[in-house]
């Protein structure tokens, strides 16, 4: 839906997709019985012919080119399955017009997974002291949305801040805190550790606080991804080498993702992106960073625009402390690999089983 | 003949102020902590800088080439797998640049040959302004003092404990004598930081151990840490139908 | 044939009463289509939405009219199952209820997604239909099905009646059979919609479809039994008060197992208070001094407990003047308890933690309005046709006396029926 639609032409093409589904319901009066095979077919030719002028009518408005991009771009079908000539069609299309939007030079690149290849991450809490870095890097690389209403900003990782639980001589007899429940005696009620119930919106003076642990926490990339078997459309799908991708122009924006990860990784997009063109990074991947649009869900994607390149995730190459790392778990050299093999690594939620291939890690 | 220099000193003294506001406003941000390496945003090509930079905190987000102003790491041990010149350090050495002033500054030319008698050094008001961190050093708790990690002579340079130097841009392998474990994760790309390829064959920029810990106070003071405390980077925002984030603050599960 | 033509001239002539009645759906409806003609340019943002509540008025909704919908079985179950007669004399009028329903559903799910002219991306060859893995495309195959058997069972009856012939059984049960059936699938898919779903503790057990067929046969039959005493007093069908009377029945039924089950969760999940809890928690007594939903949680139950005295005592679900109260009480008490009690608190907190609140902003209120107000209009449609030709105002005889009988009872609403 692009404001440069003929809105009389519209109604005509919904109908002309959607007549298996609704010829029955829009008028009820006719009921299931038509009234003759003549009356049908001439109904069905006019909505043709009606169609195709509202088809052309639209073709033929001003900004040809870019009314007809617009168009091919709407129809266009779902990347995973398109030809590579129609996949390098697709992202020239978006090319032509990020480049218009944003006024400078931008490609979209479509780089395959490599062969032999399977992205892996770790993150080491113990290190961590949630400074966010992470989170403003992502936004730097990955073209999210930031304007100033609520809704209008969205970022990927969400940092959690835990706070240390204190246990003190005169909390033993408190018990079980008000509210409901059976007194049980005791203090070991207290917050300590992890809990789910942290703290997102905390702003101190300085990080890491002495009273208080950090985890950050983005995408995990499943290998048993619940998104990807909820999508009604098949837009979300796991990349050959290891990502959990969306494909943007296919998402029908009906949320059952974000309904089904348990992880709280994805993103809607409210309305249309508020993206500055300073700040808009012209080097994008189709399945990555390459701006979004009102009504579609997004989400961490491991830089796929790098990665697949490459190079590190943003966050990575951010993290003061060193906390993230990156590499092919394929590889035995690799240091993701290498902490697997040595160091004490979990996942979130293992009992989901989802499969993580993001792992966090102590030492 | 008064009255026309102090004309020409306020004509001078706005002559200057008018220039600076003319001057291009010079963005640093500092990649790991404030003092060990701070960079000027520039662009590499027309809209791609080299760095972005954090409005609110002024470090480093984001770099547009990984591998600017550095040079090749010297060898290291175990680092065999490493391709020749895929290990890349950003140099310190030009830090050292003061160091020839030294001579010429305080000894003559010559900068003393020889260790202090008792190998406690003497308070010296300059060397203390120019590292105020020397004074008290926090590294080691008493047991180091800085000749054990500086050269005798060659002041810019470290040493090893067969009293040959070592490079600055290389203080892996004069910290890896004590703190082994942390060289072999570090070694292996657990500990600290590289940025660049992901491959493990792959070109890569290491932080060397300095640009994140600062030698002469690791402890921090009271906090006893290895690393210091940073500026956090804005929360993010609340969404609708919250009009601040105070319930994060009520404790416990009801 | 005469069919259409006949029935469209009986639903477009009405008493004043009509006019104005549909004249101010026909308002209240063109907010909402200036509401989707906002979500379509601005997007959701004019909700109150957000990535962490992002279900909001929308899909409670489109759940609870899912529910209204597998309601009419229990009109059609008795009707030909057990041959009861009252209700066999109004059957279609429940089919007719269904068939708003599920257009109400879609006109929600329309109004809830994103981007709804991408709606044919789930279009199977065209698109992708991912089937069978996920729970909206079975959701939305058990619907259009539902649709398509309620439009065929239904319009083939009054068909027949229109023409006084008679029903042939051979096509027409197997129809109505798969229809009672598929009733009960339409809300277990959507139950399931919810209730495969690891992520979202308050949804995830298996209480969850036997909860939403109960709700829905409550809520549903009270709608049914207000409609019934609205015609009654509006037109000239006469429904009996055996029809009325095992409404009231199933209702009491349905509604005292929902609240069982409802204690059930609470005692459940409130009994060891985990963290999986939350929602639960948020919604009866608030989290972390947020308390939104709680005056409306509390609200609901009682509601639906005062539903369930009424109908429990016969003396009081026999009363005519009663009954109306009882099922105001128990749809109301439903509707916030499936709506706001269930899908909101299901996203409170986040699956890692974060404590939010959620409330519908004007344009989400007044297009949900809007949309309830474009299904009455529909359903009056629907009914005004079905009553016509039950009560024999639309017939095809000779087109002569047809026109005839059409104009002399074009006062459709007219208040009439007996004592």
């Amino acid at each position: 839906m692009t404001p440069n639609d003929n809105p009389a032409a519209e109604p005509d093409q919904e109908r002309q997709s959607e007549c298996q589904m609704q010829a029955a319901s829009a008028d009820p009066a006719a009921g299931s019985l038509k009234t003759s095979r003549r009356d049908f077919l001439k109904g069905g030719g006019m909505l043709g012919v009606s169609s195709l002028m509202g088809a052309g009518a639209l073709m033929a408005q001003s900004d040809n080119a870019q009314a007809a991009a617009e168009w091919a771009e709407h129809f266009q079908g779902n990347y995973r399955l398109m030809s590579p000539q129609e996949k390098a069609e697709a992202r020239a299309r978006l090319e032509r017009r990020y480049s218009a939007e944003y006024g400078k030079k931008v490609t979209v690149d479509g780089t395959e997974a490599q062969p032999g290849v399977l992205m892996g991450y770790a993150l080491n809490v113990r290190k961590c002291i949630g400074c966010r870095r992470c989170v403003k890097a992502c936004v730097e690389e990955n073209n999210q949305s930031r304007g100033e209403k609520p809704g209008e900003r969205i970022e990927w990782i969400q940092v959690l801040r835990m706070e240390r639980g204190e246990f003190s001589k005169d909390k033993m007899n408190q018990g079980y805190p008000e509210g409901l429940g059976i007194q049980v005696g005791g203090n070991a009620y207290t917050p300590a550790g992890q809990v789910l119930e942290g703290q997102y919106h905390y702003e101190p003076k300085a990080v890491p606080e002495k009273e208080a642990t950090y985890m950050p926490i983005a995408c995990m990339q499943c290998e048993k991804p619940p998104c990807v078997k909820v999508c009604p459309v098949r837009t979300t799908y796991r990349e050959a080498d290891g990502p959990v991708v969306i494909d943007y122009n296919w998402c029908i924006g009906c949320r059952m993702c974000m309904s089904a990860c348990p992880y709280w990784a994805r993103r809607i997009n409210l309305t249309n992106p508020v993206l500055p063109n300073e700040a808009m990074n012209p080097v994008t991947h189709y399945l990555g960073n390459r701006p979004r649009m009102r009504g579609v869900v997004e989400k961490c994607h491991w830089c796929l625009q790098r990665t697949r390149k490459g190079r590190y995730p943003a966050c990575v190459e951010v993290c003061p402390v060193g906390a993230r790392k990156f590499g092919n778990l394929l590889d035995p050299e690799s240091e993701v690999s290498l902490i697997l093999a040595r160091k004490n690594v979990f996942r979130l939620k293992a009992e989901l089983n989802t499969f993580p291939k993001f792992f966090y890690f102590y030492d | 003949m008064k009255k026309l220099s102090i004309t020409a000193l306020i004509f001078a003294f706005c002559l200057g102020m008018v220039s600076s506001a003319f001057a291009e406003e010079e963005v640093t941000c500092f990649e790991s902590r404030k003092g060990a390496s701070e960079v000027v945003k520039r662009d590499l090509q027309p809209g791609w800088p080299n760095v972005k930079c954090s409005p609110k905190t002024g470090a480093v987000l984001w770099w547009g080439d990984p591998f600017d102003g550095t040079v090749p790491m010297g060898d290291t041990p175990l680092l065999t797998h490493v391709p020749p010149g895929n290990a890349v350090v950003k140099p310190r050495s030009a830090k050292l640049a003061i160091l020839p002033l030294c001579g010429t500054a305080c000894h003559n030319g010559v900068i003393p040959p020889t260790l202090p008698k008792d190998k406690k050094p003497k308070a010296i008001p300059t060397m203390e302004g120019l590292l105020p961190d020397a004074k008290n050093l926090q590294h080691g708790r008493g047991r180091i003092w800085c000749l054990d990690c500086h050269h005798t002579t060659q002041r810019n340079k470290l040493v090893d404990n067969f009293g040959d130097p070592l490079s600055i841009d290389q203080p892996q392998l004069l910290c890896g004598k004590c703190h082994g474990d942390k060289m072999r994760d570090w070694r292996d790309g657990i500990h600290g930081k590289r940025i660049g390829e992901w491959a493990s064959t792959g070109k890569k920029r290491w932080f060397t151990c300095t640009e994140c810990h600062n030698p002469h106070n690791v402890q921090d003071g009271a906090r006893n840490r290895g690393f210091i405390q940073l500026e956090p980077e804005l929360p993010p925002q609340l969404p609708k139908g919250m009009k601040d984030a105070k319930h994060e603050l009520v404790h416990g599960v009801h | 044939m005469s069919f259409a033509p006949d029935y469209i001239r009986y639903i477009i002539k009405g008493s004043t009463k009509f006019y104005v009645w549909m004249a101010f759906l026909a308002f209240l409806s063109s907010i909402a289509l200036y509401g989707f003609y906002l979500q379509n340019t601005e997007g959701l943002i004019v909700t109150g939405l957000t990535s962490q509540i992002h279900e909001g008025l929308y899909f409670a909704n489109l759940v609870f009219l899912v529910g209204v919908a597998a309601g009419a079985v229990t009109i059609v179950f008795p009707a030909y199952v057990y041959h009861h007669k009252a209700m066999h004399e109004v059957t279609v009028l429940g089919e007719m209820l269904a068939i708003t329903a599920v257009i109400m559903v879609m006109l929600f799910v329309f109004a809830h997604m994103g981007r709804p002219d991408r709606l044919w991306h789930m279009l199977p060859f065209i698109g992708i239909y991912n089937m069978p893995g996920s729970m909206l495309a079975w959701d939305v195959l058990v619907l259009n099905g539902y649709l398509l058997l309620n439009l065929i069972c239904g319009f083939y009856y009054l068909y027949t009646k229109y023409t006084g012939g008679e029903v042939n059984r051979k096509f027409f049960m197997p129809l109505v059979y798969t229809s009672i059936v598929w009733a009960l699938s339409i809300h277990t898919v959507t139950a399931f919609l919810i209730s495969t779903l690891p992520a979202r503790p308050m949804w995830f057990h298996s209480m969850m479809p036997i909860r939403f067929i109960m709700t829905a046969f409550a809520a549903g039959p009270c709608l049914i039994i207000l409609i019934f005493m609205i015609i009654r007093k509006n037109t000239r069908m006469w429904i009996q008060d055996e029809a009325i009377n095992l409404l009231s029945v199933i209702i009491t039924w349905c509604l005292g197992i929902a609240l069982f089950l409802t204690l059930s969760e609470i005692v459940v999940e409130l009994y060891a208070r985990t963290e999986h809890a939350n929602g639960l928690y948020y919604l009866m007594f608030g989290l972390h001094d947020l308390t939104r939903l709680v005056p409306w949680f509390w609200g609901s139950l009682i509601a639906m407990l005062v539903a369930f005295a009424m109908f429990l005592i016969p003396s009081v679900r026999t009363n005519y003047k009663l009954l109306p109260v009882a099922c105001v009480l128990g749809f109301g008490g439903i509707w916030v308890e499936k709506g706001m009690g269930l899908v909101v608190p299901g996203f409170i907190p986040t699956p890692i933690g974060e404590v939010t609140e959620y409330y519908p902003t004007l344009i989400e209120i007044m297009m949900s309005i809007g949309l309830w107000a474009m299904g009455f209009f529909i359903l009056t449609i629907l009914l005004k046709g079905a009553i016509g030709i039950l009560v024999g105002d639309v017939r095809f005889k000779s087109a002569a006396q047809a026109t005839s009988n059409d104009v002399a009872n074009s006062g459709g609403i007219a208040a009439h029926g007996p004592t």
